[in-house]
Order: structure tokens, then sequence, then C-alpha cells
């Protein structure tokens, strides 16, 4: 059983034509507090016989899929991807940790890994009036909202940010209401393939009910899955920050009220090293009046991960020491920032903890892209009020 | 050493909001998501178990509609090797004692050294129909078991009593354990689990497969019946903090105090 499973993974990755440079673990984020070496998983999992003695690696959930590894391979191998294999072969074993199975319940049962109320998906947008997306004409915007933006009530803010923003530039657009169901994103990274395909299923039946013009996301996470990862979808998948450059171009948005803050912009890993937008949101904050912005020493490809991908938001990981949002608040505050502004659900929940954990509420705030434009949108800006 | 599990298929309450039925006498599960009895997945996993380690066979038995097939092939992908699902309209209404007979009539006939149940289900929480299944078969049970250890054809198991004591006791088989949440923890099971056992058959049996009379089912077989449901009547005493999160907090900190619950 295992070796007919062995053969596939290191074939099907090519992981005989690695190397062993090293690369991978040099970029690798986590490396520094967890056990998980990953240049030494490609390698074992290339000559083992069988690879069930890796069923018991419970570092294996420490990776955040952040894919740094694939980026820096010179062989174009995919390390990361030797990690979900692996984590496919325990999810078939049944022995993964409860937290974990809690969220695949969660999104088998209700379409969302926090096991909330599938009627309660559309809550957030109760006051809005928003219109049902299967119900519009097609070649439309569809703004995919997903499970994060739907239930959590800090991310729900950058869904109403995004609504204002697309209402001053005047642009329809629908939503799936409580139709819609988790991209599986995070399923598929933490080893669930047949569920991640489900839901892959039932997200595409109502995409093509709708035939939207163009799907906006509020997170890189779904943009990625849908963009990269969704067999058989040809409409245009944007992540807002994307779709907002495109009505900022077309000078679709006026941008009154300055926002005087020092601001440092934090890049998600999904957006950035793994789909390529660095150049959007910072072009966007550039665009707000009032704003100073400051770099980060590690940005763009060399951005360090929030450590909330992967499945990471399920499970806490086995490394000591700092959170790597910690790392990055603390740099943040060292730089004189305001405000981390960054474009992800969970590097804003993440890195928002690290503010609380490393004592810096009074110092520096998280603030998501899109509240900082909806910021400058009128009015807002004087109460500076982002809740 | 061949295992029986008995399941049930229930809907799950903790995030749903519950109305009552037209006839008052049930809650309307349009809508609701069904699963497993939580008991029950604890008592599946516990036979996997025990069959990893002796060997044997597990059958999973549950009565109720094809829906029920759902939890069944769940089993089957978890690890037991048969199914069998108890279906008839005659069966509605049953009470704990009426589906203990129905389960009592099926099991009868199948090979058996141990059975398995939930110690009580989600839905009705009777907790009686593993006890009453026992003294229908004639088997010792031990009823909220919190370990299994095997030894010969002896059980020595650990019961959950009240106030935090734990009784050992010792059940020759064949026997009737009810199974509590917290024994085990149950495995996951994948889609790709389900899918692989989903052209296995699952055997039918109805009222009269088991030759069972109307007078010992359903509601005629029921020792007690549902007369109504309804929601606890609103009391006294609760109070709603109004205001913004800060003042909501200060209230409380103030309520707290006057009332002893801080220093």
């Amino acid at each position: 059983m295992e070796e007919e499973q062995q053969q596939p993974l290191a074939e099907r990755l090519d992981l005989f034509s690695c190397i062993q440079c090293g690369k991978c673990t040099g970029g690798c984020p986590v490396s520094i507090k967890s056990p998980l070496n990953i240049r030494r998983v490609v390698r074992e999992s290339s000559v083992r016989d069988e690879l069930s003695g890796f069923m018991s690696r419970i570092e294996l959930w420490d990776c955040t899929t952040c894919s740094t590894c694939a980026i820096r391979c010179p062989r174009g191998l995919r390390p990361v991807d030797v990690v979900i294999g692996l984590r496919e072969m325990m999810i078939e074993e049944g022995r993964i940790d409860k937290t974990i199975i809690d969220a695949l319940d969660g999104a088998y049962k209700y379409g969302n890994p926090w096991g909330r109320a599938k009627n309660k998906r559309a809550e957030w947008a109760q006051d809005l009036d928003i219109p049902n997306a299967l119900e519009m004409d097609p070649g439309q915007v569809l703004y995919f909202v997903c499970c994060a933006a739907s239930y959590d009530p800090r991310v729900q803010e950058i869904a109403r940010s995004l609504v204002k923003v697309l209402r001053a530039a005047a642009v329809p657009f629908g939503i799936l209401g409580n139709k819609e169901t988790c991209c599986g994103s995070e399923i598929r990274r933490m080893g669930e393939a047949g569920l991640f395909e489900m839901l892959m299923e039932e997200n595409m039946k109502n995409f093509s009910k709708v035939d939207p013009r163009v799907i906006v996301t509020t997170s890189p996470h779904c943009m990625n899955a849908l963009k990269n990862e969704y067999e058989g979808l040809t409409t245009d998948v944007l992540h807002y920050s994307q779709f907002v450059w495109e009505l900022l171009s077309a000078e679709k948005l006026d941008l009154k009220t300055p926002v005087p803050m020092k601001v440092t912009y934090h890049d998600p890993c999904f957006l950035g090293k793994q789909n390529g937008v660095f150049d959007e949101p910072r072009w966007i904050i550039g665009k707000i009046p009032g704003i100073e912005f400051t770099e980060f020493g590690r940005c763009r490809e060399n951005s360090l991960c929030c450590e909330g991908g992967g499945g990471r938001m399920w499970t806490e990981g086995t490394g000591a020491g700092e959170r790597l949002s910690e790392v990055r608040v603390k740099d943040a505050v060292d730089m004189g920032a305001e405000a981390i502004i960054t474009a992800c659900p969970f590097c804003l929940l993440t890195l928002e903890d690290a503010v609380k954990t490393t004592g810096n509420e009074e110092k520096i705030r998280i603030i998501d892209l899109m509240e900082l434009l909806a910021m400058t949108l009128e009015g807002d800006a004087e109460t500076g009020d982002v809740s | 050493m061949d295992i029986i599990v008995c399941i049930k298929r229930v809907p799950e309450t903790a995030e749903a909001d519950i109305v009552l039925d037209a006839g008052k006498k049930g809650i309307d599960t349009d809508g609701m998501v069904f699963s497993i009895n939580e008991w029950d997945n604890y008592a599946v996993e516990a036979a996997i178990q025990l069959k990893e380690a002796q060997g044997g066979k597990i059958t999973v038995v549950s009565a109720g509609p094809e829906e029920n097939n759902e939890v069944l092939r769940r089993a089957l992908a978890m690890g037991a090797d048969d199914a069998i699902r108890l279906t008839d309209p005659a069966f509605e209404g049953s009470d704990a004692i009426a589906m203990a007979r129905i389960l009592a009539a099926a099991i009868k006939d199948i090979p058996h050294d141990l059975i398995l149940t939930g110690v009580q289900a989600d839905d009705d929480g009777f907790g009686g129909t593993g006890v009453a299944l026992a003294e229908m078969l004639g088997l010792p049970y031990a009823a909220l078991v919190t370990d299994i250890q095997l030894d010969g054809d002896t059980l020595t198991v650990h019961r959950e009593l009240e106030g935090g004591l734990e009784e050992v006791t010792a059940v020759k088989m064949p026997a009737l354990l009810t199974i509590q949440t917290g024994i085990n923890e149950p495995r996951y099971v994948s889609i790709m689990g389900i899918r692989k056992v989903a052209k296995k058959e699952i055997a039918e049996k109805s009222a009269g497969d088991l030759s069972l009379s109307g007078d010992d089912i359903g509601v005629k077989g029921s020792l007690s019946q549902i007369e109504g449901l309804f929601f606890p009547p609103v009391g006294e005493g609760a109070e709603i903090i109004e205001g913004t999160m800060d003042e909501k907090a200060e209230t409380l900190v103030k309520i707290l105090k006057e009332r002893g619950g801080i220093a």
C-alpha cells in the first residue's frame, strides 16, 4: 500500500531530480523554529522504501505552504507539494489532530472550516442590500467572499470596506450569499484532496449559473485556489487588490480625505510569492493622500510568512519560540510604522494577535488595504474609525 | 472477535436554530445537517481498535430511512466490515425500548462476542437503548464505559460514575457496553475513504424480515410517548448589559465585584 503511494509521490513531483542544494530549507520561514527540514523531507520521501514513518511526524503540520521553497528551487521542483502529499497520506490513515479534524468536518458539513451554520453565511451583509449573484444577468462582477470574511467579525470589516469601495466606484456586483461554500484552498493544503474536489464542484456549479465576467475574492488564498487549482474555470479571477488597482487606474475612485499615517506593507505569501502581485497593493497605498510609506527589510519575494496559511489557522504547530507574526510586528514598530497594511484575512488575524501578544497595542495597528482605502473615501478618515 | 456496533443518524443542533414541527412533537429538521451520533462514533472507533488488536469482524447496524446509509458508509470507511440497515415505516415513533426490540431481533441471528452502542443519542437523549438491548438479548452489560481492556473472554472496563468516581468492572463476553465520549480519539474519515466504500452493499431488513409484529414496534410497542415539545419558558434574573464594548466590560466588572465574583 505504502509502496504504491510512495512511487507516485516521488515520481509525480519529480523528486529524483532534486540536487539537495538546500535552498528550500534556507528560505523556509519555519525552519528557524521547527524541526521541519524540507530538504530532508524531499530526500527521505524519494529514497525510502515506504513512507509510513512519516505518519507520526507532526512537524509536517508546521509548514504554512507559503511556497518559498518552490520559488527558490533551482530545479523548479515544488517541495511544498511533498508536505501536502504526505499530509494526504495522514488524512487517509485518519490519524490527524482533533483541531484539523474539526476544521475538515466543518467544511464538509457546513461549507466552512469553523463549522458555523450555513444559513448564517451572509449575515454580515444583511444590512448592505447586496444583489444575489444567482439572480443577476451574466457578465457581471461576482464577489467571492469566502469563509473568514463571512464569519469572522474582524475579517467582515474587509468585506464591508470592499463593498464601500465598489459602491464608490459604481461597480455593480453580486454575492452568492448562503449558496457560497468554502473555496477549499486550506482544505487541500491540509491534505483533504477529496473534500477540496467536492467544494470545488459545488462552487463551479454556481459559477456557471452566474456566468460572471470576473470573480473578485477577499482572500489571496481563494484567488489562488480559484485561479490556479479550479479545473475548467475560465472566468478571470482577481484578488480585490488587483481589481481595485484597475478601478483606480481608470480613475473611478476619488481619494479625497488624507490619511496622515506612517505605514508599511506586509506581503501575503499567496498574493505576492505565489501570484506575483507585489506592485498593485503598493501602488494603491501610494495613491492615498497624506500617507507615508516605509518598506520592510524583508519584503516582496523575501517577505516573512505570518504562519497563517496551509491549515495553520487550525493547528498551532510544534515550533517553540517567537511567532513569525510577532517578529513582523516588532520589526514594524522598530521602523516607526504606525500601521501594517496587509491584504489577506489570515495575515490580518495573525498580525493583529501578534500586536496584542507583544504588547504593542498603543504603538501600532493592523489595517487591511480595503479598510485603508475606505478611510480615504469621504468622512471616514476624520474619525480614523476602521471598525 | 465479532463485534456489532449500533449507530444512529442525528441532526446536529449546536449551531442550528431549533424550530418545532407543525405537530409540536418533534423539531423541524428541514435544512439541518445530519451526522453520526457523537457517542456512536466513539463506539465505532472502540470496535476498530479492538479489531486491530484482536482481529475479527465488525458489523454496524442502524435503523432508519435510506439517508442512514450515510452514517453506515462512514463506519465502513472507518474500518467496519459489514453494514445492515433496519427499515420499515412501522418502526417510526419507536422509543428506546421499541428500538431495542428492533435491534435485538436483527442482532440475535448475527454471531457476536461484543455489542457496542453509544451511551445515549444526541437527539432524544434517552440513554436507554443500549441497556434495554442487553436485557432483551440476555447479555451482561456495562454502561458509561471509558476504558476497555481485554483478557481472554473477560473485559475489564472502566465506568464513569457520578462525582468523578470511576468504577472498574469485569464483564464476561458475550456482553454489551455503552460507550462514553472521550474513551478514544475517533479517526478522521476522508472523502476518498467514503468513495472507496460507495459501492459496498448495505443489507436491508424490514419488520417482516425480523418477524416483528406491529404491537412490538412503533408507538404501540413503546413504553413512552412524546406528548409535546416546548422551549423552556424565559425566566427572570437575566440581565442584558447594553452599551459599547468598553461600557459593557466596565458594567460587567462592576457587577462581578458587587456580587463577590471577583475581588
